[in-house]
C-alpha cells in the first residue's frame, strides 16, 4: 500500500521478528480492513449513482434530503442490490 | 500527526500495532479523499453550470447546501447498505454476494 509521498506501510519496521500469533493477528486484521474498504468503496459508488437519480436538477439548493429524496435514496440502494442479484443469478443460469 | 521520533519509538515497542495504525490511517485518508472527490464532482456540476470569472456568492451558498445534502445522502446509503448486507448474510447460501 502506498502512503502518498512514496512512504509504504510497514516501512522502517522490522516485521521479521513478529511472533506467529502476531503474524496471524495481523493477517486477520488486513483481511478485515480490506473487507471494510470494499464496503466503503461500494457506499461511495452507490451514493454517486443514487444521488444522480434521486436529486432532481436544482435540488441541491436546500441542504437536507426532503421526504421524497430520502426514501428514494433508500429504495435506490435496495433496487440496485436486487438488480445485482438478478445479474448474478442470470449468469449462474447461463453457466449451467 | 506524530513526530517521526514518536513514530519510531512506538514502532520499536510494537511493530504490529504500528502497522495496524498505519493501515487504519490510510483507510481513513482514502475514504476522505473519495468523499471530497465526489462532493466536488457532483456539486460543481450542479452549482457551477457556467463557470464565471470567480466563484459567486450564490454558487458558494449552493456548494455548502449541496455538500450537506450529499453527505446526508451518503449516510443514508451507508445505513441502508450495511443493513442489507447484514440481512443477506443471514440468508443461507448467500454469504458473500455483495
Amino acid at each position: 500500500m502506498d502512503l502518498g509521498a512514496g512512504q509504504q506501510i510497514g516501512a522502517n519496521l522490522d516485521l521479521s521478528k513478529l511472533s506467529d500469533r502476531d503474524r496471524q493477528e495481523l493477517q486477520q486484521f488486513v483481511m478485515n480492513e480490506t473487507q471494510k474498504a470494499r464496503i466503503q468503496s461500494s457506499i461511495h459508488s452507490l451514493t454517486d449513482t443514487c444521488f444522480r437519480k434521486c436529486i432532481p436538477a436544482g435540488g441541491v439548493k436546500k441542504g437536507a434530503l426532503d421526504k421524497y429524496e430520502e426514501p428514494c435514496m433508500r429504495n435506490c440502494v435496495d433496487r440496485f442490490l436486487d438488480a445485482n442479484l438478478v445479474v448474478l443469478r442470470e449468469l449462474e443460469r447461463m453457466r449451467q | 500527526m506524530d513526530s517521526l521520533g514518536a513514530q519510531g519509538m512506538s514502532a520499536f515497542q510494537n511493530p504490529k500495532t504500528e502497522v495496524m495504525r498505519q493501515i487504519q490511517q490510510e483507510a481513513a485518508m482514502q475514504n476522505a479523499r473519495m468523499l471530497v472527490e465526489k462532493l466536488n464532482e457532483h456539486c460543481f456540476d450542479r452549482c457551477v453550470p457556467k463557470p464565471g470569472a470567480s466563484l459567486s456568492k450564490g454558487e458558494e451558498t449552493c456548494f455548502t447546501a449541496c455538500m450537506d445534502k450529499y453527505m446526508q445522502a451518503w449516510n443514508t446509503v451507508s445505513k441502508q447498505y450495511v443493513a442489507r448486507i447484514q440481512q443477506e448474510s443471514q440468508k443461507p447460501g448467500m454469504g458473500n454476494t455483495f
